[in-house]
């Protein structure tokens, strides 16, 4: 279940959304983004890991034209961003973005007309409107809470609305910032699963995160941030062998690594198993290992 | 918090709100109706809360919680109208009296404010304000209003609650621990407010950006069933309760004393 090579990986068209030498200094002076380049392929999971600080969310602000780089270009499907009214209207259509804070993002008084307000925006009638907010919600688990008023709910069931008000948009490119903070166990199953779910209809997702086991986890690829500039870009299945990058990030290796090689080392697996993505892969593998040859394994 | 509760947990929730809406607009008709005499704006009264507490399933209790300070201001009003101060030049004191005009007044005002009282509890007792400003939408009010009213209805809640975690990250921290320590956490807690006010505010700006809100917010008005059905059963209670308040004023045209 959460091994990657489990998960069925659309076929990909190169680059949808690109970020190119992008260069942003906020009004007080501080440096946003400085050179930042960064490519995110078609139907690919993307994870941003970076330090606080180091320009995720100015990163995402730019993706939908929320913010003019002072210099380089923001590309979607190979197209420089427009940044005229139609243009900019064409990019958060195709382009969603969920913010960390769903109290910074939801401002209706209920969770299905706040839903609505992005589907109205596109200018659809109130039927495909309906349709889609009902759709957005069932695919956050929320359809039952679609009356409730929004200060009623809790954090995770305001950070879900929030998801579902940008699905209802139905984005081709998802970014989310930070969507796991906040969240207890389950409720980050459940967006996993989600998440699972939009990959698996061919969305192209890039989140923001400081958490590497769950990058290593989920994602495709890893693009790391620092001081304002993506600074590796990193295929997850190869992540082992650049602990170098991620150290000059200020990252480690994620934990599911350092417990494989220290299996391998025992003689526990074989050195030519494949990288599990996380613990309960790991344990999962062991099971069945102990299972299908009970008297050699010692686990 | 008290009304919010009672608008989303009434038994006329579903109900329309443009026919709940009408039936207070006759309230308030019946209120003006009937001031005049007493019986009749009593009479009212009760027919309204007695529709709030019954029809609508809203607790006695909460009922006057939600009331109480409504009628504080109505008590001191009509006392105020009933007894004026008046100073005695020859003896040089004050005294406390009451005139028959002023008690009619204050009757008047009272029981007119009374009968207001019950029709706009009626309403927003069993109306959800999102409900009401979809509503006002269909009326077709200015758009600028409705979004101000969207926002403040969501800020209010946003603020109270950033409110509330500032209050406490203070007090744990001692910061009302003697009377000039309150004063100084209480000025530092409206300093911090405003420049919260100020993050949300552009921090819902760019939300609204993102999801490419470029002016008016626009919302899916809520389905209702049976509109019709509910309206003109409002529409009959409503003209009951006016005819009720013109009751008086219709006897004495046909029979003058």
């Amino acid at each position: 279940m959460n091994s990657r090579s489990a998960a069925p990986i659309p076929p990909r068209n190169g680059p949808l959304l690109e970020f190119d030498a992008l260069r942003y200094r906020y009004d007080d002076g501080t440096a946003g983004l400085d050179g930042c380049s960064l490519s995110v392929q078609s139907g690919s999971r993307n994870a941003l890991i970076g330090a606080n600080g180091s320009g995720k969310t100015t990163l995402f602000l730019h993706a939908n034209g929320l913010l003019r780089p002072e210099a380089g270009e923001v590309r979607y499907a190979g197209t420089p961003l427009d940044y005229r009214r139609a243009g900019l209207r064409a990019a958060r259509t195709h382009i969603g973005i969920v913010f960390q804070n769903p109290e910074h993002q939801l401002f209706s008084a209920n969770v299905r007309e706040d839903v609505s307000f992005g589907p109205l925006n596109l200018g659809l009638d109130t039927a495909t409107v309906s349709a889609r907010v009902d759709a957005a919600l069932a695919a956050v688990g929320m359809q039952t809470l679609a009356e409730r008023p929004v200060h009623n709910l809790s954090f995770g069931q305001k950070k879900r609305v929030a998801i579902a008000g940008v699905l209802a948009m139905q984005p081709r490119v998802l970014l989310l910032d930070e969507p796991m903070a906040g969240l207890d166990a389950r409720m980050q199953d459940d967006l996993l699963a989600l998440l699972e779910r939009l990959h698996h209809d061919g969305m192209t997702i890039l989140l923001a995160t400081h958490d590497i086991d769950f990058a290593y986890r989920w994602a495709d690829q890893i693009h790391l941030m620092a001081a304002g500039r993506c600074t590796a870009t990193l295929a997850t299945a190869s992540l082992a062998e650049h602990a170098d990058a991620l150290a000059a990030a200020g990252l480690r290796l994620p934990d599911v690594i350092h417990v494989q090689r220290a299996l391998v080392a025992h003689g526990v697996l074989p050195a030519s198993a494949p990288a599990a993505t996380c613990l309960s892969d790991l344990l999962a593998r062991l099971e069945r290992l102990r299972s299908n040859a009970p008297s050699t394994a010692s686990v | 918090m008290l009304i919010e509760q009672a608008a989303y947990a009434n038994r006329w929730r579903t109900v329309t709100p443009g026919a709940k809406a009408l039936f207070a607009g006759c309230g308030l008709v019946a209120a003006f109706l009937a001031a005049a005499t007493p019986w009749q704006a009593a009479a009212v009264t009760t027919c309204l809360a007695l529709v709030t507490l019954v029809g609508a399933g809203i607790a006695p209790r909460l009922y006057l919680r939600v009331a109480a300070p409504a009628l504080g201001f109505l008590a001191i009003g009509c006392l105020s109208l009933t007894y004026s101060l008046n100073f005695d030049s020859d003896s040089g004191g004050l005294s406390l009296a009451a005139s028959a005009s002023g008690r009619t007044q204050a009757l008047e005002t009272g029981a007119r404010a009374l009968t207001a009282l019950a029709a706009l509890l009626f309403l927003v007792l069993s109306t959800p304000l999102s409900d009401l400003i979809a509503l006002l939408r269909r009326l077709q009010m200015p758009e600028i209003l409705l979004d101000i009213m969207v926002l403040c209805y969501r800020t209010l809640f946003v603020f109270s609650a950033a409110l509330r975690d500032i209050h406490t990250a203070q007090a744990a921290r001692l910061g009302y621990a003697a009377p000039r320590l309150a004063l100084r956490s209480s000025a530092l807690l409206l300093a911090g407010l405003v420049g919260q006010i100020w993050q949300r505010a552009h921090a819902l700006h760019l939300a609204a950006e993102a999801r490419n809100g470029d002016g008016p917010l626009r919302f899916l008005a809520p389905p209702f069933r049976h509109a019709r059905r509910d309206t003109t059963i409002a529409a009959l209670a409503g003209l009951a309760l006016i005819a009720l308040a013109a009751s008086a004023r219709i006897a004495a045209r046909w029979h003058p004393a």
